[in-house]
C-alpha cells in the first residue's frame, strides 16, 4: 500500500514536471518570436547594422568595413543569455573605438530596450546558433597555461583590454575582454580561434592556427571564459 | 587529343588560374591600412590607436630610415610572418603568416621600404 502511494506520487510529480518543462519551452518559443518581432520593428538587422543570416559572406575589406555592428547570426552560440538581457537594457561600451573604425571613439549610443523587450530579443538571439560551435568543450578556468599563451606566447592585450591587478590595460581596437566571462561562451571563443573564417572571414585579428596549438586555444578560451 | 578533351583542359586551366593568387586585398597599402595601422599608425610612425601608455614596447616606426635600415628584408619578412619573437622581439607584434599570403608579405616588405625610403644597411 505504502509502495503504491509512493509510486502514484512519483507519477504525478513527473507528469507535472513534464508539463512545466513543456510549458517553459512553449513560452520560450513565444518570447523568441516576439523578440524577432521587436528586432525587426526596430530595424536592428537593416542598414548593415546586424546580420542575422549565416553563413558569413564577407569577401573583401569593403564587405567588412560597410558593417556598422557585429554580425549576430551565431549570437546564441557566442553570448550568454543573462548578459544579453542585461546589456540590451544598459548597453555599456564593449569596444573603446567604434566598430570598424581606427580613430573614432565609441560614443556608447547603442539603442536601449525595455526589460520586456530585452528579455524577448535575448530569447530570439539565443535561437541563432552555429553548428561549428560544439557545446560543453570549454569550462571557465583561470589557468596559468592559458595566461602564458594569452599574454606571453601571443600578446592578445595589444588589441584587447583586460583587467590586470585591478586596472584596465590593453589596446583599443578590439572588443574589451574585461569581464568577458559574463558575456561570452568559452565554447565559442575556442571555435572562433580554431575556425575564425567561419565566423569572420575578413577581420583585423590575425589567424592563430599554426601559432597556437589546439591545447593553447582551449586554455586561452577557458581563461577568457573566467574573466 | 579530341576537341572535347581540349575544351575540358581549357576550362580546368581557367579555373586553376582563378583559384590561385586571388586575394581580396589589391595592394600592400590596403593590407597595411587594414591590419597594420591599428598599431603602427596611419603614416607608419608607430602611433596607432592601440598604443597606450601601458603598452610594454612602442611599435616600430616604419617611417624612420634610421630604425628600418637596421633590419634586413628577411628580418622584416620573418617578423610579419611569425611575429616579433621570430626576431627575438616582443610578441606584441603578432604573426600574419596565416592571414597574408607569401606574395602579400613580399609586397608588404617593398611597401615598408617605400615608407622608410630606405634599404637594409
Amino acid at each position: 500500500m505504502v509502495k503504491r502511494v509512493t509510486c502514484s506520487r512519483v507519477v504525478v510529480v513527473s507528469l507535472l514536471a513534464s508539463a512545466m518543462i513543456g510549458f517553459g519551452a512553449e513560452s520560450s518559443r513565444a518570447d523568441a518570436a516576439k523578440g524577432k518581432g521587436v528586432f525587426e520593428a526596430k530595424k536592428c538587422g537593416s542598414g548593415d547594422c546586424h546580420i542575422t543570416q549565416g553563413p558569413a559572406t564577407e569577401k573583401t575589406f569593403a564587405d567588412q568595413l560597410k558593417k556598422k555592428g557585429p554580425e549576430l547570426w551565431y549570437a546564441g552560440s557566442k553570448f550568454k543569455k543573462e548578459w544579453l538581457e542585461k546589456w540590451l537594457q544598459d548597453p555599456i561600451v564593449i569596444r573603446p573605438i567604434e566598430y570598424n573604425s581606427l580613430e573614432k571613439k565609441n560614443a556608447g549610443n547603442h539603442p536601449k530596450l525595455s526589460k520586456a523587450e530585452a528579455d524577448e530579443v535575448a530569447e530570439y538571439l539565443m535561437t541563432l546558433t552555429s553548428k561549428d560551435v560544439e557545446a560543453g568543450v570549454i569550462q571557465a578556468n583561470k589557468n596559468i597555461q592559458g595566461k602564458q599563451a594569452f599574454e606571453k606566447k601571443q600578446a592578445c592585450q595589444a588589441c584587447h583590454q583586460i583587467e590586470k591587478t585591478g586596472k584596465v590595460v590593453g589596446g583599443m581596437v578590439a572588443p574589451s575582454l574585461v569581464k568577458a566571462g559574463e558575456r561570452l561562451q568559452g565554447d565559442w571563443v575556442y571555435a572562433y580561434l580554431k575556425k575564425p573564417k567561419v565566423f569572420k572571414p575578413v577581420k583585423r585579428m590575425p589567424i592563430y592556427e599554426g601559432y597556437l596549438s589546439d591545447v593553447d586555444m582551449k586554455n586561452v578560451a577557458a581563461l577568457i571564459a573566467s574573466f | 587529343m579530341n576537341k572535347k578533351a581540349l575544351y575540358l583542359l581549357m576550362i580546368f586551366a581557367v579555373m586553376m588560374t582563378l583559384g590561385t593568387g586571388v586575394s581580396y586585398a589589391a595592394t600592400a597599402e590596403e593590407n597595411y591600412k587594414f591590419y597594420c595601422t591599428q598599431c603602427h599608425g596611419p603614416q607608419g610612425k608607430g602611433d596607432g590607436i592601440n598604443v597606450t601608455k601601458d603598452m610594454a614596447v612602442t611599435p616600430r616606426n616604419h617611417a624612420s630610415a634610421e630604425d628600418m635600415s637596421k633590419l634586413s628584408d628577411a628580418d622584416i619578412t620573418n617578423a610579419i610572418t611569425d611575429g616579433g619573437p621570430a626576431n627575438s622581439k616582443s610578441p606584441l607584434m603578432p604573426p600574419f603568416g596565416k592571414t597574408l599570403t607569401a606574395d602579400e608579405i613580399k609586397d608588404m616588405v617593398s611597401y615598408l621600404r617605400k615608407l622608410c625610403n630606405c634599404t637594409a644597411k
